[in-house]
């Protein structure tokens, strides 16, 4: 501090015992009584949120309660299983994602998803990630496009001198990331993931972890989530899934509770949230 | 269920109860030293600390194990916040008890008049009281119980203040000069943990209901 700063050394906050509420960003999803069905049986019924921009929004909730189905939802995965049909509204800044004239292809272009499993072509890693713009014919200034994204997905510096190498030679945790750079290489606007660190080792999971507070400066973020503890640490907002069964057997996912991460884990609403968070469920 | 877990949140709780009991106890000992004027009994209030602050920092090293690999959340988080702050306010308790067993073995030897032994017993036995209280709702989860600590500790403000009033109109004697001066500091030890069981009561309330909020706020009230 210099000497002719004036500003107080003190603060007195209003009132100490309040945190203010965080401002949310603009709204990217604005999920409407989204259900999807397979073959007509019911799999996750009527949820509506909204998801933020610039936000890691996590999905968590036990075994079959939907929230990868739910995901998929997101980037019209849903559309490739034979069956499955999406009821209800998913405006996409603003605009039907599931409206006719939308084609698939570009949605999936907009909003990437890296998987569970880490599944990197068997090619090279420059080719790995080129492989999106190529697909898109983005032939000019592919290299710098290629090495931005790996730059992004913070392993530039791991292969930067060899890139033409195998992909398949790397770390689970690099492959991961080599994911996450293919489907920045595409210029997204969302990236979707599902299960992206239940693969790996607890430090390549921190690795993936920074990586989100890094992303989301650019991007929006949806994880899928088995490890509670995760969400909490890289989550903004989190939306809890659970199972209703009915009388006859049928199970059907259900969003219970969606606020924001610290509330989910220190004060949530619902007993049902209480219950699987404090590992009491089940 | 995570029975171990389960099983680490009710030892630890047993143990903040047994602390209690522990306070209490020498909250007795150190009043029961004072109207009797025993200092034997004042040493042993003094050596009785030993016990509380064993007592406070197993209780620590247990939530510390517990914050590191059970990672509560939810109202295991809040339970587990709130028997950190307990156990101190119990052990500062302990310390308060301990300074007015010193207390006693510095003040002159004066015999007082009657109406300040009553008014120590007074005082010591609404801090009893108080801690009871403040117990009793953590145990039962208790938020109407909680919030009475705070009329309690509207009573025992005012017996320290009377107690004040009366020291203030000694006369010219030196010696009943120390022991008033000596005996206004014993007085506003019962007063400080009267403070301690309401926020005790606080914690509590926090537990219960998810909102930690100053039962009442000293920097902004009327006096």
């Amino acid at each position: 501090m210099s000497v002719t700063d004036t500003s107080p050394t003190v603060k007195i906050a209003a009132d100490l015992t309040r945190t203010p509420a965080p401002e949310h960003k603009d709204v990217v999803f604005d999920v409407q009584d989204v259900g999807v069905s397979y073959d007509g049986n019911l799999a996750v019924r009527e949820v509506s949120l909204p998801i933020y921009s610039n936000e890691v929004t996590a999905i968590i909730g036990p075994s079959g309660c939907g929230k990868s189905t739910f995901i998929r939802v997101f980037n019209r995965m849903n559309d490739l299983i034979p069956g499955a049909k999406v009821h209800g509204k998913v405006l996409y800044h603003g605009e039907d994602l599931y409206g006719k004239e939308v084609d698939s292809v570009e949605v999936r272009k907009q909003i990437g998803m890296v998987f569970q499993k880490p599944n990197p072509f068997p090619k090279s890693i420059y080719d790995n990630v080129a492989f999106g713009p190529r697909v898109l014919g983005w032939r000019k200034g592919l290299d710098e496009r290629v090495e931005e994204a790996l730059r992004r997905a913070a392993l530039w510096d791991e292969v930067k001198d060899r890139l033409k190498k195998n992909a398949l030679g790397l770390s689970g945790g690099q492959q991961q990331r080599l994911c996450i750079a293919r489907a920045l290489a595409t210029e997204p606007d969302v990236i979707l993931m599902d299960e992206p660190a239940s693969a790996l080792d607890p430090i390549a999971t921190t690795r993936i972890e920074d990586l989100m507070h890094e992303l989301k400066r650019h991007y929006t973020i949806l994880i899928v989530t088995h490890n509670m503890q995760q969400a909490a640490r890289v989550a903004d907002m989190t939306a809890f899934f659970s199972v209703d069964i009915a009388p006859e057997g049928d199970r059907t996912g259900i969003l219970v509770e969606y606020d924001e991460t610290s509330k989910i884990f220190t004060q949530p609403s619902d007993q049902r949230t209480e219950d699987y968070v404090t590992g009491r469920f089940g | 269920m995570r029975v171990g877990f389960q099983k680490g949140l009710d030892r630890l709780e047993a143990s903040i109860h047994e602390e209690g009991t522990l306070a209490m106890r020498s909250l007795r000992g150190a009043l029961n030293a004072l109207v009797q004027q025993d200092e034997e009994l004042a040493d042993e209030v003094i050596a009785f600390d030993d016990e509380i602050d064993a007592r406070y920092l197993a209780v620590e090293e247990g939530i510390q194990e517990l914050l590191a690999r059970q990672t509560p959340v939810a109202s295991d988080l809040r339970l587990v916040l709130a028997m950190l702050h307990i156990n101190l306010h119990l052990e500062r308790i302990g310390d308060y008890c301990v300074t007015i067993a010193k207390l006693v073995k510095l003040a002159p030897p004066v015999a007082p008049d009657r109406m300040f032994v009553d008014a120590f017993e007074e005082m010591g036995a609404r801090a009893e009281e108080m801690i009871r209280v403040a117990l009793d709702s953590f145990a039962a989860r208790n938020l109407e119980q909680a919030e009475m600590l705070v009329d309690l500790d509207e009573l025992i403000d005012r017996a320290n203040r009377r107690f004040v009033q009366q020291v203030l109109s000694f006369g010219r004697d030196p010696k009943l000069h120390e022991w008033g001066l000596r005996m206004i500091i014993v007085s506003r030890c019962f007063e400080r943990i009267g403070d301690h069981a309401v926020d005790i009561g606080e914690r509590v309330a926090f537990l219960v209901s998810g909102e930690f909020r100053e039962f009442t706020d000293a920097s902004h009230s009327d006096e």
